[in-house]
Order: C-alpha cells, then sequence, then structure tokens
C-alpha cells in the first residue's frame, strides 16, 4: 500500500511524501518538494534512516531524522516534514 | 581574484548541466577559475529540482510530443520552464565574498547583482528570500544553489518572456479543471522582462547588463570579472556527464 499526502508549508515550499507500507511498518518514504536541502546527501540519509519504522512512530522518527545535526532544509522545517507524514497516515486510518 | 565570464549560447538541458557541473569540478580541482556563465536552452527543457519526483511533476508524454527535453537538476527548488529566458550559473569556491558560509546571505549577495543588473535595463526589483527576484510583488527570476567540493554552485533564470500556457501544459496540475485558474493565478505571480519594459528583450542585451551587475557587486570582495572560454576539457567531462547522468533516466526518474 502506498500512502500519499501534499503539504503546503505556510509561508514555504510544498511538500510532498509518499510512505509504501507493509504491515503496518515503513518500507520506504520519500519526501519531495521543492524546498533546498544542504547538504543534500544528509536530507537523503535522513530519509532512508526511516525505512522499517513502525508508522505510529513515523512522525516523532522524521522530525528528529530532519534535525540532525549539519543539515539545514529552506522552506520547509522537520516538523513540517513530520506533519505531512502525519496527514499521509492519518487521512489513511479515517473512517 | 579573477572571475571567469563565460557565455555558452543555447544548448540542450542535459548538456547544460553538464556543463555546470563540470565548471564546478574543474573550480573545485583548481584547474578552472571561479566563473560566471551565461547560457540558453535549445530545445527548451523542464528542469525539476533535486527532491522532486518528474513523475509528479512533469507530463513526459506531452514534453516528448513538443520537443521539449526533461532534466532533474543538482539543485533544489521547483520545476522550471526554461524558453524564452537567460540562465546563469556561478561557480565559486566556498567560504568568501559571495559563497559565504552563511547560505541565505549567498543567495542575497548573488541575487542582489542579479538585481543591479535588472537596474540597468531599468527595472525595479528586489530579492525575495528563499530564492526568488520579484518586480512590482511578481517574480521575474529564480534560482537555486547547491554546495558541493568546496565550491558554491548556484543557477539561476530571468524571464524575458513567458508563455504560460504552454508551460501548464507541460506540468502536471492537480486537477485539469484547475488548469485555467493556476494560470491566472500564474499571470498575477510572474511576470517577464518583455511585461515590465513593454517591449523584446533579448538574450544579449540581458546578458550585458546581468553580467555588468555581477561586475559591479564582485568588484565589492576585490573580484574582477573578465571574459574567457569553456576549456575543451570541461566541455569533454560536460559532455560525459550530460550522457551519463543528466540523460539517464535512472538519474531522472529516481525520486
Amino acid at each position: 500500500m502506498t500512502l500519499r499526502k501534499d503539504h503546503k508549508v505556510a509561508a514555504g515550499k510544498l511538500i510532498r511524501v509518499r510512505i509504501e507500507v507493509e504491515q503496518a511498518r515503513a518500507l520506504e518514504v520519500r519526501v519531495g518538494g521543492d524546498f533546498f536541502a544542504h547538504p543534500e546527501d544528509a536530507f537523503e540519509e535522513a530519509e532512508a534512516s526511516l525505512s522499517g519504522t513502525g508508522l505510529a512512530a513515523l512522525p516523532a522518527a522524521a522530525a528528529a531524522a530532519f534535525s540532525r545535526p549539519g543539515l539545514v532544509i529552506f522552506g520547509a522545517g522537520a516538523a513540517d516534514i513530520a506533519e505531512a507524514l502525519r496527514r499521509a497516515i492519518d487521512e489513511n486510518q479515517a473512517p | 581574484m579573477r572571475i571567469r565570464l563565460l557565455d555558452t549560447g543555447p544548448s540542450a538541458g542535459a548538456l547544460n548541466m553538464g556543463i555546470d557541473e563540470a565548471v564546478l569540478l574543474s573550480v573545485s580541482r583548481g584547474e578552472s577559475p571561479p566563473s560566471l556563465r551565461f547560457y540558453g536552452w535549445k530545445p527548451s527543457c523542464i528542469t525539476v529540482g533535486y527532491f522532486q519526483s518528474m513523475q509528479e511533476e512533469v507530463d513526459l508524454g506531452a514534453c516528448r510530443h513538443r520537443g521539449i527535453d526533461a532534466v532533474r537538476r543538482i539543485t533544489g527548488g521547483g520545476a522550471v520552464f526554461h524558453q524564452a529566458e537567460i540562465t546563469y550559473s556561478i561557480v565559486l569556491p566556498a567560504g568568501r565574498g559571495l559563497a559565504c558560509d552563511d547560505i541565505l546571505e549567498s543567495y542575497r549577495g548573488i541575487c542582489g547583482a542579479l538585481v543591479l543588473g535588472l537596474a540597468r535595463l531599468g527595472i525595479e526589483s528586489a530579492f525575495s528570500p528563499i530564492n526568488d527576484i520579484t518586480s512590482g510583488g511578481r517574480k521575474v527570476s529564480g534560482n537555486a544553489q547547491t554546495r558541493k567540493q568546496g565550491c558554491l554552485l548556484q543557477h539561476g533564470t530571468v524571464l524575458l518572456d513567458l508563455d504560460l500556457d504552454l508551460m501548464f501544459s507541460l506540468l502536471k496540475v492537480p486537477a485539469e479543471k484547475l488548469k485555467g485558474r493556476l494560470i491566472e493565478d500564474a499571470k498575477a505571480r510572474v511576470v517577464s522582462l518583455r511585461d515590465l519594459l513593454g517591449r523584446p528583450v533579448g538574450f544579449e542585451e540581458a546578458r550585458s547588463a546581468l553580467a555588468s551587475g555581477f561586475a559591479a557587486v564582485l568588484a565589492g570582495s576585490g573580484d574582477e570579472l573578465e571574459e574567457g572560454e569553456l576549456s575543451g576539457s570541461e566541455l569533454a567531462e560536460g559532455r560525459i556527464i550530460a550522457s551519463e547522468r543528466f540523460s539517464s533516466l535512472a538519474w531522472n526518474l529516481r525520486r
């Protein structure tokens, strides 16, 4: 199953998340959009570190992963990415 | 410090991105001086930002049908339709002057050179963080920066003219019925030099004005702009990077 959500950051950029889910775990997480991240590799390492995370823990894990020292994101913040993931998960669980 | 001024004219999107990276690598190895390059696009091209998904952003079938290239950049930011515009790229050793460690300040400094260049054309504009330049509240230039191998690379565009109907026929929009409204919104948010001056502005005129803006700003940090040429090895490396990376589906469709 694939969960998707677009989340426009207030006065910022668009975050587009995609979560490949199997048995309530994120097999793969993609955090895309028109933001800037420096260095780009550090952003992708943070993204990759989320693979295997349980869905319930994913937003908090993302907030921590994208706050890692040395990673600077312009146009979105770690909390915005966590919020996009939370919304993707919540919308799927809505009745 | 001497900054090499290049005008490589129009090229295909993959080669343009390959040359930008080849210049960065050459500067980082100390083989070429820091450089400011102006260029165009032939054929027209859509580029998407490093973190964007080409398939989510671009109607690749429509691009193929119209003979328009689609390439993913090494810089972040959004999708750009490169048609009637002038594009620049600047490569500088990181850590001083316009390539200061504070990334937003370096955007401000480099965009300041563009603002000065636009003023030489009689256009009042301002840097609009994070990465835009606006005139009368409308975007006339978008810019994107990365830092690799100890160097800053920033490239960006200034719109000479604008065909929003064509642009939106190439970009994926949330729903077809919203396309008309998106075009109207974009008309209110984006502006070209032709719109601002009420006359067409050619590549050469824009290049001369923008180079003059850069020369003035670079002089402030003791740097001097000097006309030069792309070296044979830079062009060769640019072609290899264009072929192996920017023309490959593995790169363009990776995200």
